[in-house]
């Protein structure tokens, strides 16, 4: 008799325990944007690639407080309205507390304005236009450096580069006219002269006109922003033409190891901002989150050239998680608060947010590493400047 | 009957947002209002007058940046920039139609597709009128009579009274005397001429009907999305319209309505279905497949059914469906 | 001047392929009235063709072309057995629709099968560029002019000194007429279908290894093959081999001296242009009207 009683007591006792477990099974939902096909899609698949390594690495250690992640991924198509359709999807149909995207800055203003409809955060990983977080969106956290923060990363090595004049070839985006601007304005206020512009459209593949322009102009270094698509195309024009000067990308998508494959030679010397060495990943400043995540890339079979944009979504992915662990729950409003507070090391490394943009509704913005390397012999390596210090 | 169902569907269009939960389906059906607006634009041109514009795009973009431009710059009132919006598209309908019309067919095809690539590459390059790639964000909410819609519902209403607008435009145009110019133009065009119709004058004012409707459509668009980029020139967008007004049933006043509805749910139904890799594909051959065996488009194949369904019984003349234009 | 003679040189080798694209288009346009979407697919089937030869079966770089070649005319072919001769009567707009379905089709098919990732097309001829006083042409570049001259060459014979040819030209010409002459307008449509799309495909097989290959490269290449319909005049070879030409020349020229951006302007300017002061075109006879 008393066994029976005590057995139902514990069963009551049991069940409310029971169904919050049965509750907190359910997987924490994060949405993903990117663009998996059109011009960029290379750049796109790689981001993919490393959030999925991020959510199972997550969900092998527990996932967050039990609950494992689940990745809902949108493909915005490279197109603005594709992005601002998905982020609504995201939050309405699959109603995550959070998402990460959408790859290029056009994409990502295009789903800013439903952020703030439906209050949900983003996390920015790959954009670098400068009013992403200066337009007032508290629902906004960038861990990509705008073009500003990337140019003033070059700044220290201004003097050993000995620029007398350079030149700009971007691609007519956001992303290839911001860079255009902030490098500029770091140069001219170190007394380098800049010759003018040069643009070409995100799915131009001749790009001879452009560089016959700038070969009459005189200067000795090229900046060159686009996707690697685009700069392959660029460096084996310029080699048709005899082109002959300091090339030098920016915007961390250079993937150095495809140019490597597809340009071969015409690659030779160039120089290469970016925001990733998997080829040193000792020197990053967590060498070993750095190497295991280069080791379980090339365990997954993905193309090595593409680590150095695919740790963009693994950060983003781990900065997401890290946020609903210090939240507590999966909820957007209490992600936002928390990602204030997150303070974790991702791939790049240090990822903690700032105040940026209009008083009273900042958007978060983080410090990014910066690096540059250059292409010798076929291989990547650090530049003489860069090594000697 | 027919009265019937025209009801249920009036009734069931007004009291849509209170029956319809998720906001997310209401942004589809928006966005479907949207494109019907599109659809029978582009029909009058091309179902009524017979002329295929691959241009369309262009006046919907032009709308659309003239809309956001007045509001966001000028700050001009909504209703101002609407109106605006379709006046500066059906100027621009009417220089097309001016040029264009002295060629016709596969020519037209061309200098249409022409056009809206000259005013694309503007857009993307001219960046103190337009700021180039980076486009138009913050565009004012929509306001009127000191209502503003910024909620999907309330800029449900609004679309909705656009689309209605639109079609009633092109019904009274089909039905007057403009509209049987355009009939006897795509029957016979030599033979109307002889009879005294102006083609150029009739193919103008199709040409500037349709590109205002395009470019109303495209001021609904810059307010509902309150974000205008050079995205909005985009063939594609052109091609959506043309797969709508031709799989609808081109030449009748329900065909773009239907397929505008049609061909805006279908990719978001197919986003549910399938993964990401295999929504185009089947996209494609969904088209493929509704071209193939409802070539003159669902409406006028619905509409043949329906006849037949109700046809007399043997011995008694059969009713012919709709006649077949030789288009040049 | 140097300047010049480059733009020139680069404009030349362009447009040699948007001649060879504007060809095949000019003959389905004008031959068949169908307005072919699907031709910048055909483009791209050739170059991801190519690719699959030299990548996966080791092919020799010429073979894999001329596979690039056979594939194209084959599944041109069977589009139009399948798709288009059952829609024989339709309106010109049920025949487009149908294309556009097929470039959608066609395009996102390759992107399933291949990823959207751009690829590179390995190719035996050596990198350093040839030097001719001011201006520089890479070998492959050179190997592409040449191989377009021979397909357009072979293009002229195949139309003015062949039955076949024959049989095509009637039946562009006056087709009730050849179908009384006994001129199997069916199987002419076919092989007209056929083979513009092969010459679509060589364009995307020779220009492959130029650039890169990814699925929407056909795009770019459909518009510039209308343009140079329109330029040359509709179902005129001269007139698409010249036309592609000067669109070539035109857009390098627009682009190095009045601006990069709006590159792609001045082939649309010139159309409209010539559509205004000789709307047949630079060659065409007089368009048919009805």
């Amino acid at each position: 008799m008393r066994y029976r009683l005590i057995a139902v007591l514990l069963a009551l006792l049991a069940a409310p325990g029971l169904a919050a477990v049965a509750e907190s099974q359910a997987p924490v939902k994060i949405g993903v944007i990117q663009p998996l096909s059109g011009p960029v899609a290379a750049s796109g698949n790689y981001v993919r690639m490393g959030a999925e390594i991020a959510r199972d690495w997550i969900n092998a250690r527990g996932g967050i407080g039990g609950r494992k992640i689940e990745l809902i991924i949108e493909d915005n198509k490279s197109d603005p309205k594709e992005a601002a359709n998905a982020a609504e999807k995201l939050i309405v149909r699959d109603r995550v507390p959070a998402i990460m995207g959408a790859w290029g800055s056009s994409m990502t203003l295009a789903a800013m304005p439903k952020l703030e409809e439906y209050g949900v955060p983003m996390v920015v990983e790959t954009s670098s236009a400068a009013s992403i977080t200066k337009r007032g969106n508290p629902w906004i956290f960038r861990i990509s450096p705008p073009s500003e923060m990337e140019a003033l990363g070059l700044e220290k090595y201004l003097p050993a580069l000995k620029i007398k004049k350079a030149d700009f070839l971007a691609v007519n985006t956001d992303w290839g006219r911001g860079a255009v601007g902030a490098f500029g304005d770091v140069l001219k206020k170190h007394g380098v002269s800049v010759g003018a512009p040069e643009f070409m459209d995100q799915a131009a593949t001749d790009m001879n006109a452009q560089i016959t322009k700038i070969k009459g102009s005189g200067g000795d270094t090229l900046f060159l922003t686009t996707s690697v698509e685009q700069i392959t195309l660029v460096l084996k024009q310029a080699q048709e033409q005899r082109f002959q000067r300091r090339i030098i990308t920016t915007g961390g998508s250079s993937s150095p190891n495809q140019l490597i494959k597809q340009a071969g030679a015409a690659a030779e010397g160039t120089y290469h901002i970016l925001f990733f060495m998997p080829w040193f990943p000792e020197a990053m400043p967590d060498g070993k989150l750095a190497r295991a995540f280069v080791d379980e890339w090339s365990k997954r079979g993905h193309p090595f050239e593409g680590l150095t944009e695919g740790f963009r979504g693994h950060d983003g992915i781990a900065t997401i998680a890290e946020a609903v662990k210090i939240a507590g729950k999966d909820e957007p409003r209490a992600i936002r608060e928390a990602l204030w507070k997150v303070s974790l090391m991702g791939v790049n490394g240090p990822i903690r947010f700032e105040k940026d943009g209009p008083a009273g509704k900042e958007s978060g913005q983080s410090r990014p590493s910066i690096f540059v390397v250059q292409i010798r012999d076929g291989k990547v390596t650090l530049p003489d400047f860069v090594a000697k210090k | 009957m027919r009265l019937l169902v025209a009801g249920l569907g009036a009734a069931a269009a007004l009291t849509l947002p209170l029956w319809l939960q998720s906001p997310y389906h209401v942004h589809v059906v928006i966005m479907a209002g949207i494109f019907t607006i599109l659809a029978c634009s582009l029909n009058l041109l091309l179902g009524y007058a017979g002329q295929l514009s691959l241009g369309h795009a262009a006046f919907f973009g032009i709308g659309a940046y003239t809309s956001a431009l007045l509001t966001l710059r000028l700050q001009w009132p909504f209703l101002a920039g609407l109106v605006a919006a379709a006046a500066a598209s059906g100027l621009a309908g009417w220089g097309i139609g001016r040029l264009a019309f002295k060629v016709r067919g596969a020519y037209f095809v061309l200098v249409t597709i022409s056009f809206a690539g000259v005013i694309s590459l503007v857009s993307v390059n001219w960046m103190e009128l337009t700021n180039g790639p980076l486009g138009l964000p913050g565009v004012p909410a929509a306001e009127l009579f000191g209502v503003s819609f910024r909620t999907k519902s309330a800029y449900y209403y609004l679309v909705l009274a656009g689309a209605a607008l639109a079609v009633l435009v092109c019904r009274r145009l089909v039905r007057s005397r403009t509209g049987r110019a355009f009939l006897a133009l795509r029957e016979n065009e030599p033979l109307a001429e002889s009879v005294g119709i102006d083609a150029v004058h009739y193919l103008a004012v199709a040409a500037v009907t349709s590109a205002a409707l395009a470019g109303m459509a495209g001021s609904l668009y810059a307010h509902y999305t309150r974000l205008v980029s050079p995205e909005v020139f985009l063939f594609t967008y052109t091609v959506t319209m043309v797969i709508m007004v031709v799989a609808g049933g081109k030449g009748t006043l329900a065909g773009p309505v239907v397929g505008a509805v049609l061909f805006t749910a279908l990719p978001e139904a197919l986003r549910e279905v399938v993964a990401w890799q295999w929504q185009m594909v089947l996209y494609g051959v969904v088209l493929i497949l509704l071209v193939f065996f409802l070539p003159r488009g669902i409406v006028p194949a619905v509409g043949a059914a329906l006849r037949a369904r109700m046809a007399p019984r043997a011995g008694e003349p059969r009713l012919e469906p709709g006649a077949r234009s030789p288009l040049p | 001047m140097e300047q010049l003679l480059q733009h020139l040189v680069n404009g030349l080798v362009l447009g040699g392929t948007y001649a060879l694209l504007g060809i095949g288009l000019t003959l389905i346009f004008g031959l068949m009235n169908v307005v072919n979407f699907a031709h910048g697919e055909f483009y791209t089937l050739g170059a991801y063709a190519t690719f699959t030869a030299l990548a996966f079966a080791h092919l020799d770089f010429f073979l894999a072309v001329l596979a690039a070649l056979a594939a194209g005319a084959a599944i041109g072919a069977a589009v139009e057995r399948v798709l288009l001769r059952p829609l024989a009567g339709e309106s010109i707009d049920t025949t487009m629709l149908v294309m556009i379905g097929v470039s959608i089709a066609l395009q996102n098919a390759v992107l399933l099968g291949f990823g959207g990732v751009a690829q590179s097309i390995p190719h035996p001829f050596p990198t350093e560029p040839l030097v001719l006083g001011a201006v520089s042409i890479a070998p492959l570049r050179l190997v592409v002019l040449a191989a377009a001259g021979g397909l357009i060459a072979g293009s002229y014979l195949l139309i003015h000194r062949t039955r076949l040819g024959q049989a095509m030209r009637a039946t562009f010409q006056d087709p009730d007429t050849a179908q009384l002459m006994g001129v199997r307008i069916h199987r002419v449509h076919t092989v007209t279908f056929a083979f513009g799309a092969a010459l679509a495909s060589a364009a995307g097989a020779l220009l492959g290894p130029v650039f890169l290959v990814y699925p929407s490269m056909g795009d770019l290449a459909a518009l510039r093959a209308f343009s140079v319909v329109i330029l040359g005049g509709l179902g005129s070879l001269p007139g698409a081999t010249l036309g592609g030409l000067v669109l070539g020349i035109a857009e390098e020229l627009g682009a190095g001296y009045v601006s990069s951006g709006y590159r792609d302007a001045a082939g649309f300017l010139i159309i409209i242009m010539v559509l205004l002061l000789r709307p047949s075109g630079l060659f065409a006879r007089a368009e048919r009207v009805g």
